[in-house]
């Protein structure tokens, strides 16, 4: 999997490169309009996260140079500006994603990893682990191939966190992930444990080859038993 | 006092201490000149009765006046040659009018055609001072208030029509608005003070408007180049957190910084939010349903308030259907009903209700006591709660401010916020 990080702020750009490479992407990098197009143009790539805000030019230009192109690349575009405006063009020109600045590196990772599944074929598309498959389209969780009953919360945060498997994910990341920005000022994600707890009870009945474990202070984590 | 007022009082002031001057010389004055005209006559009329005196036997001594104007005394030579002839005030007595009048009285001496000499006295007619002092004061009376009157016409229609660009301005003033930054028209008028005047004011206000739109563009900046650093700050610590070496204890302090990230940069977008809408970049309105955004909102909350065991009542009584900014409305309603969740207390209420072209909500708190006005500034935390950024109902005020929107706060029990269509 070929990633490509158009940003311009050089500390942001070496963060998600060492995070993506993490998790097992070949990540390529261009911190100007120029050398972004010069990448676009002579490569392609699974999924690209273009900056809209580039001291040579504007990310949308180059996500139409990538329709133009008739590439098959996914672009997510990550903003500092948190305008509806500049959401609603890029989805307009073809942008599978929208991201602003903040946001959690497992938010970012769910967004690729969506990206880039949508993109396979459709019987390639499960997410698994362990004994654990999920069909995200069918809103559909097996444990040895048995399904187990989840209501939607349950669901999402399941999907968000087998994504980032292994990794901490914030419960404040859980909370915007699954409920949205407006839950973010409050500092009180202790009704998310209560979800988790029947999460877990549920995976634990059924036998599953994965866990959720209690973070202290920060927030849970996927991992495999 | 106004202006107009201040000015007649003045003049009317003036004008009296003038006239009661004027008074006082012109009295004294047309006293001297009657007595003079009076002298004049006293003379004349000693030249008659000296006529008529050269008839001896019509000369009758008396010692008081009885019909006629004169009385006659026998004076020896050298007495009557040193009488030269006095005139002066004197009072008499008249038996006919039975009261004492004031005259002129002149004093003379005389020799007979038979060679005595005599001293002789005349009195003039009447001077009746009172009488004339009343004449003068009513006239003077008069014009005291004609000039009153033209003062007061002259305040009315020429100094109002002077002061009209003065007026014009003060009225600019009582209704100006920094934020607005409307500047004054220009005067109608070729006076040259009103013309600075209005100049002067006219430069107050936009170096003002120029520093305030600046501040407000520098709030905008800051807040903006602020988020990406923060962006930076929380990820690397997402990153590190992720070391397999660190302790329990260090990932729970990473947990705590990455909280305080988290705060600063949600203070930061609200910050960024208040710029964009006081700098009105919210521009585009339609046709708002409340009763869809409250579902939908209500809804999107369900799971907290659930966990807080906090019951939420919607009554839609009317649809309220208003022409704003949909993501502003979103935005207002988010707040208000965040406000009410937030602020709450574990199994407490909130009430929501709708109506034709307003809507309250209601909800129950910690603190049951009524909250001072200072609750919609920015920054008016309630010192209990630490994770407020007391931006949030600043925010809503911003709002309504720029929707053609009303925001009231009252209190029953309940800390009620209603909005509504300004009447």
């Amino acid at each position: 999997m070929k990633i490509l990080v158009i940003e311009d702020e050089p500390e942001m750009k070496e963060l998600i490169r060492k995070f993506l490479q993490d998790e097992g992407y070949i990540v390529e990098e261009a911190g100007t309009f120029s050398s972004g197009l010069d990448k676009i143009v002579s490569y392609d790539y699974d999924c690209i996260l273009l900056d809209i805000m580039l001291p040579d030019g504007n990310g949308l230009a180059l996500l139409q140079e990538v329709k133009s192109l008739q590439k098959a690349d996914s672009v997510i575009i990550i903003s500092a500006k948190d305008s509806l405006d500049d959401k609603l063009k890029g989805f307009d020109l073809g942008a599978d994603d929208y991201l602003t600045k903040p946001f959690h590196l497992t938010e970012l990772n769910a967004r690729i990893k969506s990206v880039i599944r949508r993109r396979m074929p459709a019987d390639n598309r499960l997410l698994e682990l362990e004994n654990v498959k999920i069909s995200i389209e069918e809103r559909e969780a097996l444990v040895n191939d048995k399904p187990i009953t989840l209501n939607r919360k349950e669901f999402d945060i399941l999907v968000f966190l087998m994504m980032n498997k292994n990794r901490i994910t914030s419960k404040s990341a859980i909370a915007e992930n699954i409920w949205g920005d407006y839950i973010d000022q409050s500092d009180d994600f202790d009704f998310i444990y209560s979800q988790i707890k029947n999460l877990r009870k549920k995976l634990r009945n059924s036998s599953a080859m994965i866990d959720i474990e209690v973070v202290y202070g920060m927030g849970y984590k996927l991992i495999e038993k | 006092m106004k202006l107009i007022n201040h000015t007649l009082t003045l003049l009317s002031a003036i004008s009296f201490v003038l006239i009661s001057l004027w008074a006082i010389l012109f009295y004294s004055q047309i006293l001297k000149q009657v007595k003079t005209t009076i002298d004049e006559g006293l003379s004349d009329y000693k030249i008659v009765v000296l006529d008529k005196l050269k008839d001896d036997s019509l000369i009758v001594e008396q010692s008081t006046f009885k019909d006629n104007n004169y009385l006659i005394k026998r004076v020896d030579e050298a007495f009557a040659l040193q009488i030269r002839d006095i005139y002066k005030d004197t009072l008499v007595y008249s038996n006919l009018k039975n009261k004492t009048y004031q005259t002129r009285l002149l004093t003379t001496a005389f020799v007979a055609s038979n060679g005595k000499y005599y001293k002789m006295k005349l009195i003039s007619h009447e001077i009746n001072k009172p009488k004339l002092i009343k004449k003068i004061a009513t006239l003077l009376f008069w014009l005291y208030l004609l000039l009153f009157a033209s003062t007061i016409l002259v305040n009315n229609f020429v100094l109002k029509k002077t002061w009209g660009p003065f007026y014009q301005l003060l009225h600019y003033l009582n209704k100006f608005r920094l934020d607005k930054g409307a500047v004054p028209d220009n005067p109608k008028t070729n006076i040259q003070e009103f013309l600075m005047l209005n100049d002067s004011v006219k430069n107050l206000v936009k170096t003002n408007v120029d520093i305030f739109n600046n501040q407000k563009q520098f709030i905008e900046n800051v807040s903006h180049e602020l988020q990406t650093p923060l962006a930076i700050g929380i990820n690397k610590l997402e990153l590190f957190v992720g070391d397999e070496d660190l302790s329990k204890g260090q990932i729970q302090k990473i947990g705590a910084i990455i909280d305080t990230f988290r705060r600063l940069s949600g203070l930061n977008k609200s910050l960024l939010l208040f710029s964009k809408i006081e700098n009105r970049q919210y521009i585009s309105k339609e046709q708002i349903y409340f009763d869809d955004i409250f579902r939908k909102i209500i809804h999107d909350f369900s799971d907290y308030t659930e966990y807080q065991d906090i019951k939420i009542e919607y009554q839609k009584e009317d649809s309220l259907v208003f022409k704003m900014n949909k993501d502003l409305a979103v935005i207002l309603v988010m707040n208000l009903v965040k406000n009410a969740i937030f602020h709450n207390r574990r199994g407490g209420e909130v009430l929501v209700r709708l109506f034709s072209s307003s809507f309250t909500v209601e909800n129950t708190s910690v603190e049951s006591v009524e909250l001072d006005d200072k609750l919609f500034e920015r920054f008016a935390k309630n010192s209990t709660d630490k994770n407020s950024t007391g931006l949030g109902l600043a925010i809503v005020r911003a709002i309504v401010d720029v929707s053609g929107l009303e925001l009231l706060y009252s209190f029953n029990g309940k800390h009620v916020f209603e909005v509504s269509e300004k009447r």
